[in-house]
């Protein structure tokens, strides 16, 4: 019942703040020690800090729109056309922007759109159309995985009685799809806002100067070259209070679907040519978008040292111990998220809705501390007690744990609060608990959400650059820590080579993780 | 306990062979960057040059870069396993100097290919490298032969700079241009700025932007085209020569005061002045050594660019100003 | 004997505005609730099922005392009116959780599942899936299942409201039938006054969370007074 699923939840929202809070306190604590910058306040009325602040927001709020608002679209077609042959590797190729490192994706964009590329587009390309172009290569086809469950819940009968009340395309989206979207796009909206405000790499290289600064660069440039933990610390709160207010007005905006939502199987509905026409441009547009930029990678790799890197055993040993991080950070990712969301699930069910969405709140807003910050915090608060090199893979795991909660709430949220909705009054009365439950009950009907957030985080923390670099090192290579290594040393044609080999690891994992979680086929909702 | 499985794997051969060294021998631990201690990186040959002589292991940590390496050093405080500290530029050394964290190395270095004589107890160099503006020759027929002359041509070529806020390159641009303009640095970015194509995070980036053809020149070392000559026979990669001269980089290595093995560390350090270490420099880590001249480097180097006089700040002016000076280049650049 | 004594529900700390039952239904016994929607009717088969706790009273079955005890103890089978089976499972397992929760049947049990799906006319298609079936066989396994668990206490909540009459009538029949067979006591909420007829003796009429009148069905149903039941039943002035 209710109190023995707040006990879990409490521990992992305990265990959250404590990974979050507890680093940057101990950063305080070591600006407050002498030979340290005393607190510069003027830096916090300076026109610099506007200007920057001004900027995170501004880029950060067109690269939402133009991610979401078009992947809206996209999903939408990739609904309407259930049919459509190699689905499945398309919606597979729409996970992998996800996993490329930032420097890889600005390579692979200049490829693409840079004045030797294949749509050049000159020197507009390094400023805000460049920041666009690469976050919305990351973050369409995001929001497009996270978006297109949600029409396989409407019910047959709404669309029957659509087509009875000769509704045409724009109404049917207002009184049919647009209810049920309205509870997820905003949370959707936020995860992605917080993508691209703590993007770094993108903006810096593709912003095309300075005046492309974000409150994340200021960050890494306190903690890096100022040496001024304060500062850092005080920045990513101010990053932290940014994103809750954009948070709560994401939470005005939802609302939860009035109506009970029963049984249903997908609609195929006999569709004029036309909409087909316009779904199949979209899908095709998205893909070229997407495929583009991944294409010119695999190009640019195949003419490279493709054999000699392949037969590399460093590479081999990177890519275990890549693994390795991956597939822990997403266990450990879910099973937080599964007991958050749970209880998350219960308090929504009981009507207390506003409890219920602090819970999904808590768990996806820790995104945007720094994992700069939090590395650099624990760092301080172990490294008097014990040697810290022992502890790279706990600390990494935990890290990318955490940049992974945000992605297992917006998978898992929705269906978790569906099936306790429905169920769990019928589980309490057959006496339905704990491990009989979730093996009979929970596994069966949310496995396919559970694969894909999973797959998610795993290729999500796979691909990741900043906190390993941070604590890594190279005793601990991981992949994507290898191409940043080659990438520093010349060795540009041997690091596209590895990007490929990356990704294509990185898809093999997915596609082996959602269908080895989430089972073949359809299960009825 | 996963970690240690995959080193072992990793490392088997080196690891039987050091076992009967390992049983009994002293280990020197070494801070460095991640190019140092990579596969392409002098790490593995000056490993192995070392331990055949000093009857120890040596084991290189390779940490991002050299910011990297001394905050790592600072947060750890007294209680670092680093016995030296190697990869810092004469940028950090004041920084470092203040931490208190280093021990005089107690070593002279008498001869150097360094212009100036070598004067600091605290710090070694074993490298060094000069700052320049890197181009295609098939691309770009008649390059700017002085940084007046890149800065006042507004039809001159275009170029990739990296960022001084988080990257060596980028500082030392940023000195460049105060070495030579001084006050008025400001109004010759102002100039410069429209020819900027990209501003970048770091050295990487802006290279492989270059190499894309996204800019006529780009900022690097005058070795860069060495890299290229040796390793890929590819002969279209020239370095500009400045009349002024170019600005310098010299990196340097410094004995930390909590290490337990101050006299091992002191073996090392005058290893590293020495040619058995010298002589790797040139074609892993692409820069200058600091002893054996013209013994020691490769032919191809004959055919890189003279890039005397060397300019350089001198460390307590960058350490006082960088901030001020940061902060008006963000000025100008943002404008 | 199934006694709801005092027992009281509600949020606010006004006495008056919180709900308020005492009842008592006999054992063999269906005893129908009718009422306006939000009287309290569902919120009356939550309190005996468990799934809310209330503030005061007692609900007591044949000298136990069952208001304390959890869900899972409660000697109760409960058929809603929607989302009583799983989905995914057949409808053999469906029924046979009702048994044991972790599916581990002696063979005797395994019978009894066999002989509750036959009796309601399933046996033929114990392998199917819910989404295979239409909404009258649906709520014939939530049936099945709630006979084989043989507690003492069925509730209804408008189990039978999407289906016709014909089967309604037929369902309707079959659960007095069960309940008599094995002393059952069981509560019907239905919105149809003819499910009263069909199945209950006696009819309890629940407004603004009391029970307002308890009375042999036809009686109720005929009555001009409380004027809500009036209202709520349609006779004109």
């Amino acid at each position: 019942m209710i109190v023995s699923r707040a006990i879990p939840a409490g521990l992992v929202l305990a265990l959250l703040a404590l990974l979050v809070l507890a680093p940057m306190a101990g950063l305080l604590h070591l600006s407050a020690l002498p030979g340290y910058e005393p607190a510069d306040l003027r830096f916090w009325e300076s026109a610099y800090l506007r200007r920057v602040l001004y900027f995170s927001i501004w880029q950060a709020v067109l690269s939402t729109l133009f991610s979401v608002l078009p992947a809206i679209l996209v999903a939408r077609a990739f609904a309407m056309q259930p049919d459509l042959p190699l689905r499945r590797l398309l919606l597979g190729l729409f996970a992998l922007p996800l996993v490329v490192p930032g420097v890889v994706v600005v390579m692979a964009v200049v490829s693409v759109y840079g004045s030797d590329g294949w749509l050049p587009l000159g020197r507009s390309l390094y400023g805000i159309n460049g920041i666009l172009l690469a976050h919305v290569f990351f973050n369409l086809p995001l929001a497009v995985r996270l978006l297109l469950p949600l029409w396989q819940v409407i019910p047959q009968h709404h669309w029957q009685l659509g087509d009875q009340l000769r509704m045409n395309a724009w109404q049917r989206f207002r009184f049919i799809e647009w209810p049920l979207l309205r509870e997820t796009l905003p949370g959707v909206l936020l995860l992605v806002f917080m993508l691209c405000l703590t993007s770094f790499a993108v903006v810096l290289t593709l912003g095309g100067g300075p005046r492309s600064t974000t409150v994340e660069v200021a960050i890494y440039q306190s903690l890096r070259f100022d040496f001024d933990p304060a500062r850092a610390v005080m920045l990513a709160l101010l990053q932290l209070g940014l994103c809750m207010l954009v948070a709560m007005l994401t939470l005005k905006l939802q609302r939860m679907p009035e109506v009970e939502v029963a049984i249903s199987t997908p609609y195929r509905r006999r569709s004029a040519t036309l909409p087909v026409v316009v779904n199949l441009a979209l899908i095709l547009a998205a893909t070229l978008y997407v495929g583009l930029p991944l294409l010119s990678l695999l190009i640019d790799a195949l003419q490279g040292p493709v054999l000699k890197v392949i037969t590399n055993a460093q590479l081999w040993q990177a890519f275990v111990n890549t693994l390795f991080i991956g597939l822990s950070a997403a266990l450990l990712s879910a099973v937080a998220g599964w007991f958050l969301l749970q209880y998350s699930a219960s308090l929504a069910r009981q009507g207390r809705v506003t409890g219920a969405r602090l819970i999904d709140l808590a768990g996806s807003i820790v995104y945007v501390i720094p994992p700069l910050v939090i590395a650099t915090g624990m760092f301080v608060l172990l490294s008097p007690h014990v040697d810290v090199f022992d502890w790279v893979y706990p600390i990494v795991i935990a890290i990318n744990a955490l940049m992974g909660l945000p992605f297992v709430v917006r998978c898992l949220g929705p269906s978790i609060r569906q099936s306790h909705a429905r169920y769990h009054r019928l589980c309490l009365s057959l006496d339905l608990q704990g491990w009989n439950r979730f093996r009979f009950i929970e596994w069966p009907l949310l496995r396919r959400p559970l694969g894909l957030a999973i797959a998610l985080v795993a290729v999500l923390a796979m691909g990741d650059l900043g906190v390993i670099a941070l604590f890594g090192s190279t005793q601990t290579a991981t992949l994507p820590l290898m191409i940043y290594q080659q990438l520093g040393a010349y060795l540009i044609s041997q690091a596209t080579v590895t990007a490929l080999l990356l990704l294509v690891l990185c898809l093999a994992v997915f596609a082996l993780l959602e269908r080895g979680i989430g089972g073949k086929s359809d299960v009825a909702n | 306990m996963y970690s240690v499985l995959f080193r072992v794997t990793a490392g088997l051969a080196s690891l039987l062979l050091c076992f009967s060294l390992q049983a009994a021998a002293p280990k020197l631990v070494v801070y460095t960057y991640d190019s140092f201690t990579s596969d392409w990186g002098p790490g593995p040959k000056v490993k192995a040059a070392f331990e055949a002589t000093c009857d120890c292991t040596l084991e290189l940590v390779g940490l991002s870069d050299g910011v990297a390496m001394l905050n790592r050093l600072k947060l750890e405080g007294g209680n670092s396993r680093a016995d030296i500290l190697l990869g810092i530029d004469t940028n950090l050394t004041a920084e470092a100097r203040s931490s208190g964290l280093f021990d005089a190395h107690g070593l002279s270095l008498q001869s150097s290919a360094l212009p100036n004589p070598w004067q600091d107890d605290l710090f070694l160099p074993y490298d060094f490298g000069y700052f320049a503006f890197v181009y295609n020759k098939e691309k770009l027929a008649s390059p700017p032969t002085s940084l007046r002359q890149l800065v006042d041509d507004s039809d001159g070529p275009t170029l990739l700079i990296q960022d001084p806020r988080t990257s060596t390159p980028g500082l030392g641009l940023m000195l460049w241009m105060k070495k030579i303009y001084g006050d008025k640095a400001d109004q010759a970015w102002a100039k410069l700025s429209p020819r900027i194509v990209t501003v970048s995070k770091g050295w990487s980036e802006a290279y492989g932007l270059f190499l894309k053809g996204e800019a006529d020149m780009v900022l690097s070392y005058t070795t860069s085209p060495a890299y290229h000559i040796i390793a890929e026979q590819d002969l279209r990669f020239a370095a500009a020569r400045f009349e002024e001269g170019h600005y310098q980089q010299i990196e340097v290595a410094g004995m930390v005061r909590s290490s337990q093995q101050k006299e091992l560390a002191r073996q090392f350090l005058a290893f590293m002045i020495s040619e058995d270490f010298q002589k790797i420099i040139p074609t892993t880590n692409w820069m200058y050594p600091v002893v054996g001249g013209d013994k020691i480097m490769p032919p191809e180097f004959e055919q890189l660019i003279d890039p005397a006089p060397a300019l350089l700040l001198d460390e307590t002016s960058v350490a006082e100003q960088r901030k001020r000076w940061v902060e008006e280049w963000l000025e100008v650049m943002s404008r | 004997m199934l006694l709801i004594e005092n027992l009281q529900f509600g949020y606010s700390t006004e006495p008056a505005s919180n709900m308020h039952f005492d009842l008592s239904v006999k054992d063999g016994e269906v005893l129908s609730l009718i009422g306006p929607s939000g009287s309290g009717k569902s919120t009356l088969l939550s309190l005996i099922a468990g799934f809310l706790s209330a503030h005061h009273g007692r609900i007591v079955l044949d000298n136990n005392e069952l208001q304390d005890l959890p869900v899972a103890e409660r000697p109760v089978s409960i058929v809603f009116q929607q989302h009583n089976l799983f989905p995914h499972l057949d409808l053999y397992t469906n029924v046979a959780l009702g048994v044991d929760p972790s599916l581990r049947l002696l063979p005797a049990q395994i019978d009894a599942v066999r002989d509750a799906l036959a009796r309601l006319g399933l046996e033929n298609i114990q392998r199917r899936k819910p989404g295979e079936l239409s909404g009258g066989q649906r709520q014939r396994v939530a049936l099945a299942r709630a006979l084989v668990r043989r507690r003492k206490i069925l509730l209804l909540d408008e189990a039978f409201a999407a289906l016709g009459p014909a089967m309604r009538a037929e369902l309707l029949e079959l659960v007095k039938a069960l309940v008599a067979e094995h002393e059952m006591t069981a509560l019907l909420i239905s919105h149809q006054p003819s499910d009263a007829l069909i199945a209950s003796a006696r009819t309890a009429f629940i407004c603004d969370g009391r029970v307002s009148m308890l009375a042999p069905t036809a009686e109720l149903l005929a009555a001009e007074t409380p004027p809500q039941l009036r209202d709520y039943l349609g006779h004109s002035e």
